[in-house]
């Protein structure tokens, strides 16, 4: 990899790390478990690997913007997520400055 | 599928031990969906290749455990820039301390090449030493303000009790601003009152000694003569500097700062040091009458010798130092001009 594709690559996931934590919280507001929320972002164009996903469900409820159960779905014991009523008014929050942004953005261009 | 089950067993691993199991059989159910979904779209099982190739992709276990773990600075951007500053003066302190105590340890002892080699040989590990601490100082308090953030406010200029008014008042760069005229002509005159002053004391030694000077005829020592070459070598370079002021006042160039001039005017300090330092048999004060009063003063003079020879060891030293110190700093800000240009 040259220097200017690693300063892309690097930019590119400072830029999108933000946008991911949004996408999950948008997507939750109906139930998920981790694999079909993946499959669920990316049917909407938001890839996200494995490894980035799973453990950020697991920073944002323990943050408290998800809340989480275990239950058994197709014989077989796995964790659903979903907004919780914090993450419902962040994610409202997040939503303005995302609009703003994008706004701003637009604008410049 | 013994391959998954081996991939999860390594990532379990390396996952943060409080929580391990349960994130290990989430971690299980989603892999085994997606595994089920790829078959189902195959309408066969994986081979081996294509399962290793799809555990590739998710990566190494190591790292997909790490993600789990919680996100952990050995000393984080909060602390750094406090950890650097402190980092870079304790280093500085600790190397002129140990310059310094070496110097006067080699000094006082037997001066010699290998006790000097000795000496900067262990400069880096006494260094690496004082690095280590101060990381482990800074780390601690870090581990300490992440488990605790309400009680460390890790530094108040960075705390949010932070104001401007309590910043430091604006530093003069002493270096950098150009003489005034009336100190270069109060250079100039007070230079050339201590030039003369320098010539005339040796003939009239109340110029130094005040009304003690009728005494130096009673007490039995006297100067061993080579402390006639140095004071030649002050009135020299006495009279050079004070001559380069005053072509630079008439020329018109007294408002220039010349480091590199200041800079040789230092390293000609080192001369008449020099010259004490090598005077025959270290002998710097002699008795009159050798014959007659060796007995009675013979143990004070020799006394007197070595402790002026330790003295003018130690100033040697420090006027070593501040001459390195200074062509440092002159390199460094040439180095710097340069890369900004480039």
């Amino acid at each position: 990899m040259t220097v200017s594709e690693s300063l892309f690559e690097n930019l590119r996931l400072e830029l999108r790390r933000g946008c991911l934590t949004l996408a999950v919280l948008a997507q939750l507001k109906q139930e998920h478990y981790g694999y079909t929320l993946r499959k669920a972002l990316a049917a909407r164009g938001m890839e996200i690997e494995e490894s980035t996903l799973y453990p950020l469900l697991r920073r944002l409820e323990s943050q408290g913007l998800l809340t989480s159960e275990w239950r058994e779905e197709e014989k077989r014991n796995k964790r659903f997520y979903r907004l919780s009523g914090e993450g419902e008014q962040i994610f409202a929050r997040l939503l303005e400055e995302w609009n703003q942004i994008n706004t701003a953005i637009t604008n410049l261009l | 599928m013994e391959l998954l089950d081996r991939y999860l067993q390594a990532v379990k691993k390396h996952l943060p031990w409080e929580r391990q199991d349960d994130i290990f059989a989430e971690l299980r159910a989603n892999l085994e969906a997606q595994l089920e979904d790829k078959e189902a779209e195959l309408g066969r099982p994986l081979t081996k290749e294509e399962a290793e190739e799809w555990l590739k992709e998710i990566g190494p276990p190591i790292q997909v455990a790490g993600r789990y773990q919680r996100q952990q600075y050995l000393i984080g951007p909060a602390v750094f820039p406090t950890y650097w500053y402190v980092l870079r003066l304790a280093l500085m302190w600790c190397a002129i301390v140990y310059a310094i105590a070496k110097a006067v340890d080699i000094a006082t002892h037997e001066v010699s090449a290998s006790a000097i080699v000795s000496a900067a040989f262990y400069l880096p590990w006494i260094l690496l030493i004082n690095a280590a601490i101060v990381t482990l100082v800074f780390a601690g308090i870090e581990a300490f303000g992440a488990r605790n953030p309400a009680k460390c406010l890790p530094f108040a200029s960075m705390g949010p009790g932070w104001t401007p008014a309590e910043m430091r008042p604006l530093e003069e760069d002493s270096e950098k601003k150009p003489r005034s005229y009336p100190k270069a002509l109060a250079e100039v005159i007070v230079g050339g009152v201590f030039f003369v002053w320098l010539l005339l004391f040796p003939h009239y030694p109340v110029l130094w000694l005040g009304p003690g000077a009728s005494a130096l005829a009673a007490i039995p020592y006297k100067l061993a003569p080579v402390w006639w070459t140095f004071y030649w070598c002050c009135v020299g370079i006495n009279g050079f500097e004070l001559t380069w002021k005053i072509v630079g006042l008439a020329g018109g160039t007294w408002n220039q700062v010349r480091p590199v001039r200041r800079l040789a005017m230092h390293a000609l300090s080192l001369i008449p040091l020099g010259v004490l330092m090598t005077a025959p048999d270290h002998s710097l004060f002699l008795l009159k009458n050798p014959v007659a009063d060796a007995a009675a003063h013979g143990a004070q003079i020799a006394s007197a010798n070595k402790g002026t020879e330790t003295a003018l060891t130690i100033a040697f030293a420090i006027v070593v130092l501040q001459l390195l110190w200074g062509a440092g700093k002159m390199g460094l800000e040439a180095w710097r001009k340069r890369a900004a240009t480039q």
